[in-house]
């Protein structure tokens, strides 16, 4: 019957008829046009993306160095602009003492209770203008919630974790606070606070380095690039680092983390996620180690200055998503690190102030971080400050606790 | 492996390659049948899973056997049979618990598996000149890996034509040059347009329960009816567009499963291009039959018409209660049956009202075409949240919302429906109308290269920009 069905048939299909030949000029114009476009679509879009999305200064480059004893450090008195792909124009001003504090450095005014930050890049405002950092919006909040008056002065800065929690401490004649506030991200805890501490090797490449490896223009990246895959024998590596180095990839990675779902996926699967993940790896424990070391130092400095001092952890945004969700897969916890840190801290003497469970009441906060860059936009530092205030008033630091307020007054706060 | 995932076109490609290494239908047999169990191998690597399907294939091709033999008359035993054992191993949530199987076992493809033993034991049973089927052809017929998991659900003789032809189809350049280009098409649907389509109906259902503005909350229930129907025509069709290019480039020809659902300017339509295979199967086997017979016993002539309306709604139900096992896909059932029935009973109406001959000259007007695909697309949408959600996810969807305020986001997705196919049938038609003396422009070899790579690269490049496999073939499940 097969056979029979196979056989009777057979005539009736034209595609059995031969096909017409392919001309010999298509076997060459066909390739030529498919790698035509290809190198088209990349270069066109490149150019676009470029226009549209530019990125122009370097804070790292040119108002920051490395000092040898204190890592990177504003260099005083200096000015700069930044601008990445996903963010505006941003203004970094240094004050005398190398901090983008928004006042001058010095001994505070009388009566005033003084915080200090300490911290990394969100800490110090990074993205953001300094008048919309959290840092410049925190006192007023606090100051209506205690009724005292209340100064921050900023010391965070960009890759300034953990070396900026010396800083506070170095600079204790000078800006005399009251608390020391450390300002902590999961990205400080994984890319490891004690070897941050004892600086990197002569050789690693510094910020400025980093900006030279890729030039600006395309033809030389492509050669740049060329030159690093035949250094480095690994194609696929470099082909990816090629891709990443295109603003054509920044601009489709931030439509595409715009999606929540996408982000988190992709997140989840990424080796940036291990401080999400329940089950830790040995590289992850060795980081929670070096926390605790670094907890040690500082709960002994702060000691023998008799200063308190605090810790805050600042979700990511994949950790804020999840949280606000309220559900994430199996394996994944977004409290995990929260709940260690405030074991390490609490356990060396420090206050632990805990905003992550304040994120589980506002909806999608992921959309106020830069979807690529990852560090909070505006939108994120105003609300790192409600909770910050929320969660400082609220006993944890005595002399913060909040006291009675008029209706009329907490509106005016709001 | 992934049913759409990259590893699966380069297996399919190796497959294809393998099996042109000689024409004879012998040598393609052979590698089409190591290549399926090597495929089922890699699917599931415990061979006790596979004992239900085994015991399922081995009941089919038993019953077909005695059917060649001329045991026409357990024709309907048989069939029932079959029936009964495939609701028990797909566990339908009407039977007891206890009455399952209770170890895991491999059931993937077992839906498309029992529509062509159904097929072949109704075709052998119906002829008066028996086929004779073979066990080789039998495995080979239900077991084609390139069928296997979602379809398209293909008809014996055409497999047997094409697959045990001596001298099989022709394979030129040109014919690869097309799957090829189908292969970059299909892919790029269900790794780039899917994938899109469905992160965005999830960040929808997430900000549909948050407290958002009302403006917001309507937008957000506005994306969640749209996106699905878009997702599961991305992932359906791209991964029929890559089985049938490889399939074609193994020298078979797969039936076509899709024929631009999203054009139907009517329910009824609709079903004739959406999941082709399926209607098409359910028409043959049970819409004709039933009305055969209702017909038979039922000689008043003004019921005529009316009998056609239930069969419509009979044999619709039947589709959508085949997709799932829960009380979910019976409603489901009833909305897409109830969906056809209507439009059948409309036609009736509107030809009895205006006259047949005014309701042909109406059913040809642009507007009342656009109209009608608007609330096809509509209609269809809605009736896929029993196709996606649970009952808690549906409770907490249409809880999100006021009846009224639902009422408005379907009026605002007819109206943006019809719309937007309505541009989108013009462009298509004002694009395809620039031709050459060789046909239309667009779809000449040096237009679909020109896609084709760029496609390609978009699907390239969300690969590895998300890190992650493209969605699941949600038809595997069924």
């Amino acid at each position: 019957m097969t056979k029979a069905i196979a056989d009777s048939t057979e005539n009736l299909h034209p595609e059995r008829l031969k096909e017409p030949r392919l001309p010999w000029r298509d076997w060459v114009l066909l390739p030529m046009l498919s790698l035509l476009t290809l190198c088209l679509i990349l270069v066109l879009s490149e150019r676009i993306a470029g226009r549209t999305y530019y990125s122009t200064g370097n804070v790292g480059r040119y108002c920051m160095f490395d000092d040898p004893l204190m890592g990177y450090r504003g260099i005083p008195n200096s000015v700069c602009t930044e601008k990445n792909p996903e963010t505006p124009l941003i203004e970094y001003r240094f004050n005398s003492c190398g901090d983008r504090a928004g006042m001058e450095c010095g001994p505070k005014p009388v009566g005033v209770y003084r915080i200090v930050l300490a911290g990394s890049s969100t800490a110090m405002g990074y993205e953001v203008s300094v008048d919309r950092s959290f840092a410049a919006k925190l006192p007023g909040e606090l100051s209506t919630l205690t009724r005292r008056k209340i100064e921050i002065y900023n010391e965070g800065l960009v890759k300034g974790s953990p070396q900026s929690i010396s800083l506070p401490f170095n600079q204790l004649p000078a800006s005399r606070p009251d608390l020391i506030l450390w300002v902590l991200t999961p990205l400080d805890i994984s890319s490891g606070l004690r070897q941050a501490i004892d600086r990197k090797p002569p050789n690693a490449p510094g910020i400025e380095a980093i900006s030279h490896l890729y030039p600006e223009r395309l033809p030389e990246r492509l050669r740049a690039h060329i030159r690093e895959m035949m250094a480095s024998g690994s194609i696929s590596d470099e082909i990816f680092r090629l891709w990443k180095s295109h603003f054509i990839s920044s601009v489709t990675e931030h439509f595409l983390y715009e999606s929540q779902s996408l982000y988190l996926k992709s997140f989840l699967k990424s080796s940036e996620a291990t401080f999400l993940r329940v089950e830790p790896d040995t590289e992850w424990k060795e980081r929670l180690r070096e926390s605790d070391i670094v907890a040690r130092d500082v709960e002994e400095r702060a000691q023998s200055a008799g200063l308190p001092w605090a810790a805050v952890l600042v979700p990511d945004r994949a950790q804020a998503a999840m949280i606000s969700m309220g559900e994430w897969p199996a394996g994944y916890d977004p409290y995990k690190l929260d709940n260690e840190l405030r074991s390490i801290i609490v356990s060396h003497g420090g206050t632990y102030i805990d905003i992550l469970p304040g994120f589980r009441n506002i909806p999608n906060p992921e959309q106020y971080y830069y979807p690529v860059d990852g560090h909070p936009d505006a939108g994120g530092h105003r609300i790192i400050a409600d909770l910050l205030a929320k969660a400082l008033t609220s006993g944890a630091i005595p002399e913060l606790k909040a006291v009675a307020q008029p209706q009329a007054i907490l509106q005016k706060g709001k | 492996m992934d049913s759409a995932s990259f590893q699966f076109v380069l297996f399919g490609l190796a497959a294809a390659i393998v099996s042109n290494f000689s024409r004879s239908r012998v040598w393609r047999s052979i590698v089409l049948f190591v290549v399926s169990i090597v495929f089922l191998g890699l699917l599931s690597h415990s061979p006790i899973a596979f004992l239900p399907l085994l015991g399922f294939l081995a009941l089919g091709y038993g019953a077909l056997v005695l059917l060649q033999r001329g045991r026409s008359r357990l024709m309907a035993w048989s069939i029932l049979g079959v029936i009964l054992v495939y609701i028990w191993l797909k566990k339908y949530t009407f039977l007891p618990e206890g009455a399952f199987l209770h170890y895991p076992y491999f059931t993937l493809g077992l839906s498309y598996i029992f529509f062509r033993v159904l097929h072949l034991l109704i075709g052998t049973g119906d002829r008066d000149e028996k086929q004779r089927i073979g066990l080789g052809a039998y495995l080979l017929y239900t077991l084609n890996f390139t069928t296997l998991l979602s379809g398209p659900i293909q008809r014996y003789d055409e497999f047997a034509r094409d697959q045990f032809a001596a001298e099989p189809i022709v394979l030129g350049p040109r014919t690869i040059g097309l799957q090829v280009e189908r292969i970059i098409r299909g892919f790029f649907k269900v790794s780039v347009l899917a994938m899109l389509f469905q992160a965005f109906q999830e960040d929808a259902l997430v900000q549909i329960s948050e407290p958002l503005p009302l403006p917001l909350k309507l937008w957000a229930a506005f994306r969640v009816a749209v996106l699905y129907p878009l997702f599961l025509y991305s992932n359906f069709s791209g991964y029929i567009d890559i089985v049938i290019a490889l399939a074609r480039l193994m020298r078979v020809r797969l039936p076509e499963n899709f024929d631009r659902p999203f054009s139907a300017s009517s329910f009824i339509d609709f079903w004739n291009r959406w999941h082709i295979t399926l209607s098409t199967w359910l028409k043959t086997y049970v819409y004709n039959p039933l009305l055969l017979a209702l017909m038979r016993r039922i000689s008043w002539r003004r019921l005529e018409p009316f009998l056609g309306v239930f069969c419509f709604f009979v044999t619709f139900f039947l589709v959508g209660v085949w997709h799932g096992r829960t009380s979910e896909f019976m409603i489901f059932g009833v909305l897409q049956g109830g969906g056809v029935a209507a439009n059948k009973l409309w036609q009736l109406g509107m030809a009895r009202g205006i006259g047949r001959k005014s309701y042909k000259v109406l059913a040809k007007n642009p507007i009342y075409i656009a109209f009608g695909r608007g609330l096809t697309f509509s209609w269809f949408a809605f009736t896929l949240f029993w196709f996606w959600g649970d009952w808690k996810r549906i409770d907490q969807v249409f809880a999100a919302l006021s009846i009224a305020q639902w009422l408005v986001v379907w009026l605002a997705i007819w109206l943006c429906a019809t719309t937007v196919l309505a541009l989108w049938e013009a462009l298509r038609g004002a694009l395809l109308s620039i031709k050459t003396a060789a046909g239309p422009v667009l779809t000449s070899r040096y237009v679909r290269v020109v896609y084709a790579s760029a496609l390609g690269l978009a699907a390239f490049v969300m690969t590895v920009l998300l890190n992650q496999p493209a969605p699941d073939i949600v038809y595997k499940a069924f």
